[in-house]
């Protein structure tokens, strides 16, 4: 050793002069790089979508409820706007299927949690309530709009994390938590973006109409293209879609 | 070898390491988390919870495996390694922290045991940008928790020290998981350089100061080329030995620490029978060589260590001639 005569010994109950000092400085260095880091990189971080989760808070919320296939509650807007519809789920990762089985195609009230990222609603279910008593509420247009044959890309993304309860909803980090939510039956969306950043979602289902989720695990939170028959009901677009047609673009 | 088990003592400056150690870990969180919510008011808590746990975790599992090599090239710093374990029980727990955070915000609630889930929802094995990272996580922390819960000396002599430090060199196979766990996680999706710059400049530091430690070792080892009589092998001048320190020799792949007492000479095995701490590197305190490392001691003459103790430092026999050490290592020994 090339430091003088100092020892240190663990058990010892002093330290030598030097190896105090030199043990203090690089300490302080230590730590004072450790939390400078820190900051560095909390502030650094991005990926915090938009959107919130009004977690704890329950709000009720009348509509007709549809099944598109998953269950979706359309009410009057209260700008006499005209109808807009709100996805449903159930709490934790999981469709709201169960939850308003029986009630698809009567006037309800739904009991819940909001969660809304300025595109796009969709209410966590808590209790949903038969209304078929006394509704006053919109009618509902079956039919709807068809805009052709699309073929997009964007990233399939579960419904509920997406826009609002997960930050960020989406992307490699979001992958593992988006395939639980959609095998649990959180209505998948084509989450697409043009280049001017605006933001446009698909609720995808099979060619024929029916609800997809476990068909998609492989294509979940990554670039894909996505091609099928779009149908606009209101404000929500539906896209139909083979899964199995889905494709990575080829550099990956 | 007999190993036994000695209790930990504390003293002021245990305390004092302790204090600084959970006194930083919360200012980080505070900071991280303070910060974090005020430069991004879209945050939420839990997140900003996974990633101080996880950025403070990787950072001190990255501090644990440059202490050894920076003792190596300023033994000044030693104080910093007596105390390491608790360095690596705290890194375990933040790090089950991320993990556990990361395990209810993603995977609970859902049609799967979150557990298996982290294991099956992503099954891209095949993909570099969507190969799952979770699991790599996971495994790093069992490595680690393997280690935290065999820390205590306890375990270190029901497993004697040639399999508790294999098991402890297993904190290199932790970071390298958690490098994966971020190159292929976090990095493929946050798009700020200053991401892969950090974890690059990690993973050179990390393996810089590895090299440079063991090259200056390997330097010194190449220093010494050794005479040799039947089993007798020529080690250095008896003069060049101050008193209470050692000369370390390189004899085959061994080091031999010729430590000075007074007028006599001793060697021994330099690897300290604790848990392998380079023995020459001590001094002799109170008649006995005293490891650098946890101050464990040991009589030059027997190697025993003083009562009631039960470890021995190997012996080495020693010979002077003409002003000359020499020893022979392949001789019988006491062990
Ligand atoms: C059960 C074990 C683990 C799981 C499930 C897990 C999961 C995750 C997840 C989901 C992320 C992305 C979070 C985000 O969106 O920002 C992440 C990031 C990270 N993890 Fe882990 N992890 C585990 C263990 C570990 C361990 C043991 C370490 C280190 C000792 C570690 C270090 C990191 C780091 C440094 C990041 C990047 C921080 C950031 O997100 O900014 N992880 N982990
Ligand atoms: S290695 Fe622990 S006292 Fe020597």
């Amino acid at each position: 050793m090339s430091h003088g005569d100092e020892f240190f010994v663990g058990h010892a109950p002093r330290m030598p002069e030097s190896t105090r000092r030199r043990v203090r400085r690089v300490a302080a260095a230590l730590v004072a790089c450790g939390l400078a880091l820190g900051v560095a990189l909390t502030m650094l971080q991005a990926r915090f979508d938009e959107g919130v989760f009004e977690f704890g808070v329950e709000r009720t919320f009348d509509g007709v409820l549809l099944a598109e296939p998953y269950p979706v509650l359309l009410v009057a807007d209260a700008d006499g706007a005209g109808p807009r519809t709100i996805l449903l789920s159930a709490p934790g990762k999981h469709g709201a299927d169960a939850l308003v089985a029986d009630l698809v195609g009567r006037p309800v009230e739904v009991t819940g949690s909001l969660i809304d990222n300025g595109r796009r609603e969709m209410i966590e279910v808590h209790a949903v309530r038969d209304l078929s008593a006394d509704a006053r509420l919109p009618a509902v247009d079956a039919g709807g709009e068809s805009l052709g044959r699309l073929i997009l890309a964007g990233e399939i993304v579960d419904s509920k994390c997406h826009l609002g309860v997960m930050k960020p909803g989406r992307d490699k980090t979001h992958k593992a938590c988006a395939i639980r939510c959609i095998s649990g039956g959180v209505p998948p969306v084509l989450r697409v973006e043009d280049r001017h950043g605006r933001l446009a979602y698909f609720l995808l289902v099979g060619t024929d109409g029916r609800a997809i989720g476990r068909e998609l695990l492989s294509m979940i939170a990554e670039p894909v293209e996505v091609t099928g028959d779009v149908t606009r009901f209101g404000d929500l677009l539906v896209m139909r879609t083979e899964p199995a047609s889905i494709r990575r673009p080829a550099s990956r | 070898m007999a190993h036994a088990y000695r209790a930990v003592q504390w003293n002021r400056y245990k305390r004092l390491y302790d204090a600084v150690l959970a006194g930083g870990c919360v200012a980080y969180h505070v900071l991280f988390v303070g910060i974090g919510a005020a430069t991004h008011p879209r945050a939420t808590i839990e997140t900003l919870v996974i990633r101080a746990t996880a950025t403070l975790a990787f950072l001190l599992l990255t501090v644990v495996l440059s202490i050894g090599p920076l003792c190596r090239l300023d033994p000044r710093l030693l104080p910093l390694l007596y105390n390491r374990r608790h360095l690596g029980v705290v890194t375990f727990l933040v790090a089950a922290t991320h993990g556990v955070f990361s395990i209810v915000q993603f995977h609970a609630l859902g049609d799967t045991h979150p557990l298996v889930s982290v294991l099956t929802a992503n099954t891209e094995f095949a993909s570099v940008s969507q190969f799952p990272f979770q699991p790599l996580g996971l495994l790093a922390l069992l490595v680690l928790a393997l280690m935290a819960l065999t820390s205590h000396d306890f375990w270190l002599a029901t497993l004697g020290p040639t399999t508790w430090k294999s098991l402890h060199m297993l904190v290199y196979a932790a970071w390298g998981l958690v490098v994966v766990h971020v190159a292929l996680g976090v990095l493929q999706a946050e798009r700020h350089p200053a991401f892969p710059v950090l974890v690059g400049a990690g993973v050179l530091w990390v393996g810089g100061i590895h090299a440079a430690a063991g090259l200056r070792e390997r330097r010194g080892d190449r220093e010494r080329p050794a005479a040799r009589e039947g089993a007798w092998v020529e080690v250095c001048s008896a003069d060049a030995i101050a008193d209470g320190r050692a000369h370390v020799a390189s004899v085959g792949d061994e080091r031999v620490a010729v430590f000075r007492r007074g007028e006599r000479l001793f060697a021994l095995s330099n690897v300290c029978p604790h848990q392998g701490g380079p023995l020459g590197e001590g001094r002799i305190v109170d008649g006995c060589v005293t490891c650098p490392w946890h101050g464990h001691q040991f009589d030059p003459e027997t190697g025993a260590a003083p009562p009631p103790y039960e470890d021995r430092a190997t012996t080495i026999p020693l010979a002077v001639r003409d002003g000359t050490v020499w020893i022979a290592p392949d001789a019988e020994r006491t062990s």
